[in-house]
This record gives structure tokens, C-alpha cells and sequence, in this order.
């Protein structure tokens, strides 16, 4: 690997945004407060004044409108990146979203795809009470015809979102909005893209695999330096995509293993934590030592208040928990 | 030249709405060809849809089926003003549209039957004909749901003609919706930003009265003058009287003339009336059997029918021949699709993604290269790489 | 009984609005009638008259019956049963094969590949492991495994975990402390298949002996069936598990399958000619047809004629396939410790070159790739061998179960041929069927290949 340089995970997304609009006119950035306020979150800083106001669009406040009007707009063979604030505000868009976009190329036969990305801020940002704090590819995650992107580095955020807005399928990309300011290496040029449906190995590890993706992999690097200190090896799979899933990262992890908890900001019921359970039963039955464990966000709207929100996400204490019992060391 | 009334001060107007403009009885007559044409299609959609009414009591055509006999003008009027390249979507109202624009009654009848021959191999439906090759961007079973994707489409090809090709937009969407989309969120959405973004998108309102069984009155308010719910976006409104062809044609001309010159949207409260039920199982008990009398006078291919042979541009031995031809052409698409292969169960994993993954489809690519420590990134080799 | 709604399963005749006898006009609503969701007006669909009511007013059926007879305008009596509307769905339901047979058939027919290379069952994972006491042992399934692998007796040992599970470290302990410790004793002999199967990372056998020391002979074991004589130099590899399916598979296939060759040359002239001038046409679309594609195609074609050539023969019947799905033999390259596959390519009949062409890259790119799915190798109805790309000119297969038959084929070799009484020079192939007299008699085999050669020899006909 080349030259790398020390960027924000904003700044890596916007670079990978800025650098594919450069390279093909038919990708667009549109969405609330993307242009002249430079992102809500400054992800699109600068971008309106390189490509100005018909490539870097502002809309009103009116998510199911132009989150529809940007799958017309791929139907026909725009590119277009579309910015939900927070994911939270995806769910009076579930229409166009949900029945829209992944249908389209089945329900025509395979006449017109959707090539968009959808993207923006994805579970609990600090304290933003029940509303704000979506998680949502627990719910999203249930619908074929979607890929669904969770980076937790930015140079993993730069790589598939180039890959997201070159793809051919809607893909849902999601970002933590406690991740936005977090630093990291980035390899420098605008051709370094990442396969979809390829987890990377953090941290290895013989006694327990941690899966997971998004902000709780680096809980997980967290509780896996502790445990260590006990004496527990644990392996690190960032999946990087749930759909299409790496299974069979998992699988090889924990053949080794034989233990795996699986860390998942989403609620529990109807998950991809439980889809990841379910297939590594199947998969690794023999190779397990334990049935699998899983931290999750509790069963319960998000709250407000300080120490219930942390009380409420997964944490590096809950997984160092998780860890002890799946590897009979409670 | 005097041209047929519809029934808006009648007893039986369901619509309830102000009067219309005619537009067509100081207009030049197109000429003869051209109207032996657009009758040709009035008639083999009527055909067509009873034949698929007849199919569905004959279990051939599964799920919903909504048949557009009584609105046949409107499909015929609104593309015969369109050009070829501008788009158009719709509802799930949708067989009409699909053979005005050009798609064969055996692609529509073989998708209605569910086989591997119809428009979209048979995993489309009743509710969602697609034609790349006519830009027919689908029928949408969602009510409203298509007003974004108008929008959309609208959005596309003003981009494509003004910021990829520094030209100047050339084309317009055509949006068809229902009276009861009126009542979705969607449509207001799109509404609002069709006029913000200035997109060249036309919504046509098949105003049929009725959201299924709900009278327009019931469910839409100032359903007298849809136009007020344009204007509060900013947006031109027209009001055309969809069971007489020449006022949807000549009305639909200034429309679209007006929207591809501007580059605006333009809304259309197209008043017509449907004379079967909402869907194949609607006993339609919301309306009394005289007001669809009355209105069954009215009949837009009777109506057009008078006033060509008046013209001069048909003769009753044609108007027979017409009507064989279209009988032959349909029973032939019936045949096609009863004899098209049911899809391949395979088929059930294709169309899913671009790039097909087998039975998991979207769950997990099988054999995939994860695993290592620094798993490699991949470096675009060539120009293109990853696009279609 | 038309159905009149999306739902309705049955309905009543609320009221005849007719009489027998009584003329009709298409669109005229001629009953009532009284769905799951409504009661509804049905009418006809055609101009005529009432022959019959069969259903009085008042009675329930279920949609599909008979419920009238009308006679069409211009109709015999005689004619009139089949045009009836409301009776079309019977009519027409015999028309079509039907799904579930076809469905059925393919079931039965694959059985016997499928359970011919799956893994036996290892019998010690349905024995129940008591303790000394005769309590039931709990054990986490890896741990299971390794017991059964190392041949410790779980029921020797004490479990640590919950419920006094045993679990990975317990059988991990009683390993270091074999020999020392009475407690973790052996079993008394190797669980067959347990070994071989395992993709274990505990296993320490090489998957390649003494490679690097060809000079030294290896020692002759057990398992060698006396067949290598003692003394000669070789090198010992361990077998895939794909050398191993393949050796049992065909094994199975040369031992059971009374097998015969027929053989036939074919003159490729027109079919290499055609083929040039479609590449050269399509090259910008990126297509490029093999000759193997266009023999695909024709194979599929001739099977319309001869359906016998794609059937199975299953015990005391033969299955006739509905569908026509090709095997196309796929070589894995050898570096990679090669093999064999056969990619199934399905509904070859209805699909064309192109489509078959596209579909057998894929197929095959995939195979050497990433290897092939289960859905991707099974089903197939007859299955294609072809070496030609080697310069083979004949050579005969082994048939793939459960098929009937094999098409191995040659080379497209230009050579000194007779055409009209002349001594020319044109392309021929020669290709040799291997085939189960159990389900076909060499007539019938002449005949498919006479079909065959008459489809490549024409190759216009492949194409539409």
C-alpha cells in the first residue's frame, strides 16, 4: 500500500463523495442542509463550492419527497448520494425506500435497477432521547435487495463509499455520528475501493471470536485488551457490511475459537446479531464450545438521561461480561 | 364542429368539479390516418382489459387485476401528445398506459398470466408493467408512491440535458395518479418540489370520482377545484374532460408544449369515470347502476367513434375490420400467454442484485475473500471499473 | 363458477337472471352471485344463447365448476362444452403439464446422486453417552468432536461447565493428561469417517508426505489395498474430498450402469462458418460462441424428439424429464490440485446460444474460481464432455448418474473429407455417446445423434 494521510472519518467520506463526483457527472449529492450549511454534520464541507448548487442539492425538510425523487432519478441512470440527517428520519421515507428502491430491478424484470446510495448517521448519538437514536439496520436488514454498508475506520468509510456510489444496487450506508471526529490513516488517491461482503480481522485471537460492526467494533478492540489481561484471547471480525454478510470469516474464526459473541447496536429481536446466531449454529455446530452469545442494545426506547443511555448500549463491560460466560470463566 | 358533452351538470356528476374548458372545437382536425390510429388503440385496450377480465374469472390471471374500461381516451390522449423519449409512469391502473405506449398486448397479456414471456418475466404483475424500450418507468401498486419517482424522472433528464451535456432540458415526465393519491403525503411532497426545483413534470389526476369506493367528495377536500391544490405549490393547473379523446389530445398538446418550454411542472384534473370496479372484486354498491348508465352513454370510443365516421375518416366497413383485427390481436396474446412457459423456479433468485449471489441471496456471498489480517483493497484498474 | 374475487374459493347462486333457452349478449350480467366478500354480478363474455343451467339458484360450489352452458353465436351443440367460459379452467388445466409432476419427478430422480455423495452418518453421534452411574452426559458439541477424533470416552470424564457440561477444556485436559491420568482412557477402536471428514485444525496429518524426499520409499501402510508393490519410489497425496466424490461417483456410475459407445462423425463446415461470422458480428458486444455452445444447443434441441435420451432410469421405472438441463463438464485447473465438475446449465431448450454461451463462461469461471454451489451442479438431464480444445479426437465417457447418457466429443479438425464425391478439405468432429442400456437400445441412441447431426450440420436451425 501506497502513501497514507491522517484525515477525519467526515473528511474521508467526503473525499470519497467529492473524488467520485469528479470522476462521473451522473453522481449528486442531494439532501437537507448538505449545500450552503455544509452538512448538518459537515460531512459534505466545501463540496458546494467545488460543484456548486445543481450537483450539491439542498432539499426542505421532506424525506419520503426527494428520497423518491432521487430513485427516479437513479431509475432513469443518476448516481445519486442521498443524505438522511440521521438515519431516524428515514422512517417516513420507508416507502420509497423500502418498497421503491430494493424492488425495482425484480418487479421489471431485471429493466431498471436503482444505482443510489443512501446515507447518513445511524444509531445513538449523545443523549438524543427515543426519536433520534435509531438503530436501523436491525429493521432494514430484513430486505433483500438492499446492501447495507457500517464502516468503523475512516479509511474503510473512504473505500465503501466509493465502492457504494459505483455499485450497481441501492446501497444503505451508515455512519456514527460518534464516529464523524474519530482519526485514522487513509491511503492517499482516489483509487483505493473495498469489495463489499469482506470482514477484516482487527485483533486475533484463540478463545472467543467478537463479531460486529459500526462503533461497537471498537468497544470490542476495548474489552478484548482487557480480557487479555485475564488471561482471555479474543478475535476481532469487523464485518464492514451486513449485507452482503462474510459469514464465512465468522465461520473460519470460529472453528478456531470455538466461542462467539456477537456485538450488535441494534435490539436484539430479529437482528442481524440473531441472523449471525442462527447461521453459525447451523454452520459451526460441531466447532462450538458454547451456544452464542449476543450484547445488544436493551429491549427498550432509547432514553435520555446520561447514565441510563450508557446503561442502555453496548459496552465494553457487557461484552467483557458476555466473553466470561460464553468461555466458562463467569 | 360540435363536439359530444360529458356529463358535468348532470345529476350524475360525481365529481362535483367546476365546469370544463373546451379546447378542441376551434383546433385543426389531425388528419385521418392519425385517428384511424388512435381508435385502432382505444379499441384493443377495451378488448384487451375484458379478456383479462374474462381470464381472471378464469383463474388464468392471479392477485389484483384493475381494468381501465372507461378511461381508455386518457392513455390514448396523453401519449399521442407525448414524444417517444419523455417517461412516463404510473399506478396500478396501469395495462392502458402500458399499450398506448407501445408495449404489445402479448408482453402485457404474458405478464398478466405471470410467464416467463411477459414485460417483466412475469415477476411483475397486473400492477407493475415495465418497458425500458417505450420508457414506461413501471406501474406502482403503492397509491402516490410514483409521485416522487415523476418527480425524479423529471429531475434525471434535466440533469442529464443541462449539467452532463450543457444543453437544454428537452423532455418532460408524464406522472399519472389517481384522484385518491390527492390524499397521500407523497404527492405533496413531490408537488412541492417539482415547483421549488422547477422540474418538467407533468401530474395527471385520472380523476375517476372514486378512490376505490370512497366518492372524491368524501375523501378529497375542494374536490371541485383540484387546481387549488396545485397553485399552492406554485403550479400551473388544467382541467380536461378525459372521455372525449380530441379535449384530451389538443388539452394535453398546450400541456405538455407549455412544460418542455418552461421547464415547469404543470397538474391536471382529468375528469373520467371508470365503468368497472375498482378491482375484479368490487361489487361497487357505492354508486347506483343509472348514474354508470348515464355515464356509459358517454363512452369515449362511441363518442370517437361518431365523430370520425362524421369526419369522414372512417368508413363503417373499416370500423368492422378495426374491431376483428383488434378481437384476433388480443385472443392471439391471450393464446401467447397461456402457451408461455411459467418462469424457471431460478428465476426467483435473479433480479434480486445487478450481480446474482445464489440462493442467500443478500445474506451472504458464498465463498467471499474475507479472513485476513490486512484483507486487500482493491485498486480500480481501468476506467469504468465497477460501472455497468 | 368464475372467481370474482382474489380471494373467493367457492360460490352461491344467488339468482339466475335467465332461462334456459334465452339469448345473450356479452357484458349481460346473467347471475348473482354471492362471494367470501360480496355479492356480485357476473356476466358473459360472449354473444349466444342459454343451453343449460347446471347449478340451481341457491347452491354453493367451488369456483371452477361448470355452472352453465352457452352456445356461442355461430356454434354446433356438439362444440359447445368446450367453449363454455365459466367451464374454462378445467379445459385448460389439461392443456398444461402439470407442475407438481414435473416437480416430483426431479425429486425422485437426484435422490440417489445426493445421497451418494453425502457423508455417512457417524454412528456414535446417535448413541447416547451415559456416565458410570448412568446419567446422561452433557457435552458442547466441539467438544463431542474432539472426543470423538482423539477417542476419549466422555463418560469417564467430569464436566466443568454449567449443569455439568463437558466442554472444550475438559477434553482438552484429559488430553494432556492421557497416560498419566486412568480417568481419560481410550475407546477401544477408530470411529470411521470422523477422521477423514474432519476439517479439524487439531489434526496433524500432512496432506502431502515425504514430498520433499522422493529418494526414500514410503513405508507401505494399511490402507494401501496391497495394490502398490513394496519398493517401488512414490509419493504419497492425500485425497480431496472432490477426488474422493469422483472416484466413488464413477465408480458407482461404470459398475451399475450397463454402459455401450455409439459413435458419429459430424461435418462442421457451415456450423464453423456461422460461427465465425456471428463472432465477428457480436465481438463488440463482448460474445464469443464456442463450438461446445452451438453442440449444447443442439443436444437440448434433439431432446424434444427423442425425450428417452433425457430420462433416468429409477428402479423399476424410468423417469422422463420435463425439463432439459445440461451438464457441461468443467476441468479445474491442475496447479490448483484440479478435478472435475459438471456446471448445469437449465431449461436449455428454451434458452439460446447466447444465453447458453454467457451462461457457461459464468459457470465455468465460477468453478475455478470459487467453486460451484450446490443449486449450480445439480439436477442436470444429460451432461456434455468435450476435449476438443486439446486437439482429442475421440475419446468416450464415463456417464454422469443419474443421466442416461454422455456426449463426449472431439475436435473440430479441418482435414481431407468427401463432399459430394469429392476429395475436400472441411471441418469434421467426431463425438461418441455413452449410454444405459438399461434405458436406451443403441437404434435409439442412432437416431438422437442422426437428430443431432442433422442440427449441426444445419446450424441455421440452432439459431432460432
Amino acid at each position: 500500500m501506497s502513501a497514507t494521510q491522517e484525515i477525519e472519518f467526515r473528511d474521508a467520506i467526503r473525499d470519497a463523495m467529492s473524488e467520485e463526483m469528479r470522476r462521473d457527472k451522473r453522481v449528486m449529492l442531494i439532501g437537507e442542509e448538505v449545500a450552503e450549511y455544509n452538512g448538518a454534520y459537515k460531512v459534505s464541507r466545501g463540496m458546494l463550492d467545488e460543484f456548486g448548487p445543481r450537483r450539491v442539492i439542498d432539499t426542505p425538510i421532506s424525506e419520503s419527497g426527494f428520497a423518491g425523487m432521487a430513485i427516479g432519478a437513479a431509475m432513469l441512470g443518476l448516481r445519486p448520494v442521498v443524505e438522511f440527517m440521521s438515519w431516524s428520519f428515514s422512517l417516513v421515507a420507508a416507502d420509497p425506500i423500502l418498497n421503491n428502491a430494493p424492488k425495482m430491478l425484480f418487479m421489471s424484470g431485471g429493466q431498471f435497477g436503482c444505482p443510489i446510495v443512501f446515507r447518513g448517521n445511524d444509531g445513538a448519538g449523545g443523549q438524543l432521547g427515543s426519536t433520534h437514536s435509531w438503530c436501523v439496520e436491525g429493521l432494514f436488514s430484513n430486505v433483500p435487495g438492499i446492501k447495507i454498508v457500517i464502516p468503523s475506520t475512516p479509511a474503510d468509510a473512504k473505500a465503501l463509499m466509493k465502492t457504494a456510489i459505483r455499485d450497481d444496487d441501492p446501497v444503505f450506508f451508515m455512519e456514527s455520528e460518534r464516529l464523524l471526529g474519530m482519526k485514522g490513516d487513509v491511503p492517499v488517491g482516489d483509487d483505493v475501493l473495498l469489495k463489499f461482503g469482506q470482514a477484516c480481522v482487527r485483533r486475533t485471537g484463540t478463545d472467543c471470536t467478537l463479531a460486529s460492526w459500526g462503533r461497537p467494533v471498537h468497544f470490542c478492540m476495548e474489552a478484548a485488551e482487557e480480557l487479555a489481561k485475564e488471561g482471555i484471547s479474543c478475535e476481532v471480525i469487523d464485518l464492514r457490511t451486513i449485507r452482503p454478510l462474510d459469514i464465512g470469516s465468522i465461520e473460519r474464526s470460529v472453528r478456531k475459537t470455538s466461542n462467539l459473541v456477537i456485538v450488535d447496536q441494534s435490539w436484539s429481536f430479529g437482528s442481524p446479531g440473531s441472523e449471525v446466531a442462527a447461521q453459525i449454529h447451523q454452520r459451526c455446530f460441531d466447532d462450538l464450545d458454547n451456544h452464542v452469545h449476543r450484547v445488544h442494545t436493551e429491549d427498550v426506547p432509547a432514553p435520555y438521561a446520561f447514565n441510563l443511555e450508557q446503561e442502555y448500549l453496548p459496552n465494553t463491560r457487557k461484552i467483557c461480561e458476555a466473553v466470561r460466560s460464553a468461555t466458562y470463566n463467569a | 364542429m360540435p363536439t359530444p358533452t360529458t356529463n358535468e351538470n348532470s345529476a350524475h356528476d360525481v365529481h362535483g368539479g367546476l365546469p370544463i374548458p373546451r379546447r378542441a372545437t376551434n383546433r385543426p382536425v389531425p388528419n385521418a390516418e392519425l385517428l384511424r390510429g388512435w381508435y385502432r388503440e382505444l379499441v384493443l385496450i377495451r378488448e384487451f382489459e375484458i379478456r383479462c377480465m374474462q381470464a381472471y374469472q378464469d383463474k388464468k390471471i392471479g392477485g389484483f387485476c384493475h381494468v381501465y374500461i372507461g378511461q381508455e381516451a386518457v392513455a390514448v390522449g396523453c401519449v399521442a401528445a407525448l414524444k417517444p423519449q419523455d417517461p412516463l409512469v404510473t399506478a396500478y391502473r396501469d395495462h392502458g398506459h402500458a399499450l398506448a405506449r407501445g408495449m404489445t398486448s402479448r408482453a402485457c397479456m404474458a405478464e398478466m398470466f405471470g410467464r416467463v414471456d411477459g414485460c417483466a418475466k412475469g415477476k411483475g404483475g397486473s400492477m407493475h408493467m415495465f418497458d425500458r424500450e417505450h420508457n414506461l418507468f413501471g406501474g406502482h401498486g403503492i397509491v402516490g408512491a410514483q409521485t416522487p419517482l415523476g418527480a425524479g424522472l423529471a429531475f434525471a433528464t434535466k440533469y442529464e440535458d443541462e449539467v452532463i451535456n450543457n444543453g437544454k432540458s428537452s423532455r418532460v415526465t408524464l406522472c399519472f395518479l389517481g384522484d385518491g393519491a390527492l390524499n397521500q403525503g407523497a404527492f405533496h411532497e413531490a408537488l412541492n418540489l417539482a415547483g421549488l426545483m422547477n422540474l418538467p413534470v407533468i401530474f395527471v389526476v385520472e380523476n375517476n370520482g372514486y378512490s376505490m369506493g370512497t366518492s372524491i367528495h368524501r375523501g378529497t377536500t375542494q374536490s371541485h377545484d383540484l387546481s387549488s391544490k396545485a397553485l399552492g405549490y406554485g403550479i400551473d393547473a388544467t382541467v380536461i374532460d378525459g372521455m372525449n379523446l380530441l379535449e384530451v389530445y389538443h388539452g394535453m398538446k398546450d400541456v405538455v408544449e407549455k412544460c418542455r418550454e418552461k421547464s415547469r411542472p404543470a397538474f391536471v384534473d382529468m375528469r373520467c369515470y371508470r365503468y368497472k370496479g375498482h378491482s375484479m372484486s368490487d361489487p361497487r354498491k357505492y354508486r347506483t347502476r343509472d348514474e354508470e348508465a348515464i355515464w356509459e352513454q358517454g363512452d369515449p370510443i362511441g363518442t370517437f367513434e361518431k365523430f370520425i365516421l362524421d369526419q369522414g375518416a372512417i368508413t363503417h366497413d373499416q370500423i368492422k375490420s378495426v374491431q376483428k383485427e383488434v378481437k384476433a390481436e388480443v385472443r392471439d396474446a391471450v393464446e401467447f400467454a397461456d402457451n408461455s412457459p411459467v418462469p424457471p423456479l431460478s428465476d426467483l433468485y435473479h433480479d434480486v442484485y445487478r450481480e446474482p449471489w445464489g440462493r442467500y441471496t443478500g445474506t451472504s456471498e458464498p465463498l467471499m475473500y474475507g479472513g485476513a489480517m490486512n484483507p486487500p483493497t482493491f485498486r480500480a484498474t481501468r476506467e469504468g471499473d465497477g460501472l455497468i | 363458477m368464475p372467481r370474482l374475487s382474489d380471494t373467493m374459493e367457492s360460490g352461491t347462486i344467488v339468482r339466475w337472471n335467465v332461462k334456459e333457452g334465452d339469448a345473450v349478449k356479452s357484458g349481460m350480467v346473467v347471475a348473482d352471485i354471492e362471494t367470501d366478500k360480496a355479492t356480485m354480478e357476473m356476466p358473459v363474455f360472449d354473444d349466444g344463447k342459454i343451453l343449460k343451467l347446471l347449478v340451481p339458484a341457491g347452491q354453493q360450489v367451488k369456483v371452477g365448476t361448470q355452472i352453465a352452458l352457452i352456445l356461442e353465436d355461430g356454434e354446433s351443440l356438439d362444440g359447445a362444452q368446450a367453449a363454455t367460459s365459466a367451464g374454462a379452467p378445467n379445459a385448460s388445466a389439461a392443456g398444461r403439464p402439470s407442475q407438481s409432476a414435473s416437480a416430483n419427478t426431479f425429486v425422485s430422480a437426484n435422490s440417489s446422486t445426493r445421497g451418494a455423495s453425502s457423508v455417512e452418518p457417524i454412528d456414535a453421534q446417535a448413541e447416547e453417552i451415559l456416565q458410570a452411574d448412568g446419567a446422561r452426559v452433557r457435552v458442547s458439541p466441539v467438544a463431542r468432536r474432539i472426543a470423538e477424533q482423539e477417542r476419549v470416552d466422555l463418560g469417564s470424564l467430569k464436566g466443568s461447565g454449567p449443569g455439568g457440561r463437558i466442554i472444550k477444556r475438559d477434553v482438552m485436559n484429559a488430553l494432556e493428561n492421557r497416560g498419566s491420568n486412568p480417568a481419560a482412557k481410550t475407546t477401544d477402536a477408530p470411529r470411521t469417517g470422523a477422521m477423514s471428514t474432519s476439517t479439524s485444525q487439531s489434526s496433524a496429518t500432512p496432506h502431502v508426505a515425504a514430498s520433499s524426499s522422493l529418494a526414500v520409499p514410503v513405508s507401505p501402510t494399511p490402507r494401501s489395498n496391497g495394490l502398490v508393490v513394496a519398493g517401488l519410489q512414490s509419493t504419497e497425496v492425500a485425497v480431496s474430498s472432490m477426488r474422493q466424490i469422483i472416484a466413488k461417483r464413477l465408480v458407482e456410475s461404470k459398475t451399475t450402469i450397463p454402459h455401450y459407445q455409439v459413435t458419429m462423425k459430424f461435418e462442421l463446415d457451415r456450423l464453423m462458418a456461422l460461427r465465425e461470422k456471428l463472432n465477428s458480428e457480436l465481438a463488440s458486444m463482448g460474445i464469443k460462441l464456442s463450438v461446445n455452445d452451438f453442440i449444447v444447443r443442439g443436444c437440448a434441441l434433439s431432446m424434444a424428439k427423442h425425450p428417452y435420451i433425457n430420462a433416468s432410469w429409477a428402479g423399476e421405472k424410468i423417469l422422463m424429464h420435463q425439463q432439459v438441463n445440461v451438464g457441461v463438464a468443467v476441468a479445474l485447473d491442475e496447479e490448483k490440485g484440479g478435478g472435475l465438475l459438471v456446471a448445469v446449465i437449465r431449461d436449455v431448450d428454451r434458452k439460446s446460444l447466447r444465453a447458453i454461451s454467457s451462461e457457461t463462461k459464468t459457470l465455468s469461471e465460477k468453478a475455478r474460481s470459487r467453486g460451484l454451489s450446490m443449486e449450480d451442479m445439480s439436477d442436470s438431464t444429460f451432461t456434455v464432455s468435450n476435449l476438443g480444445m486439446f486437439g482429442v479426437e475421440n475419446f468416450t465417457a464415463i456417464i454422469n448418474p443419474p443421466n442416461s447418457a454422455i456426449l463426449a466429443c472431439g475436435a473440430a479438425l479441418k482435414q481431407p473429407v468427401v463432399r459430394d464425391d469429392q476429395l475436400t478439405i472441411g471441418y469434421e468432429m467426431t463425438a461418441t455417446l455413452s449410454l444405459d442400456h438399461r434405458v436406451i437400445d443403441g437404434a435409439m441412441a442412432a437416431r438422437w445423434l442422426n437428430t443431432l447431426k442433422g442440427l449441426l450440420e444445419n446450424p441455421a436451425s440452432l439459431l432460432v
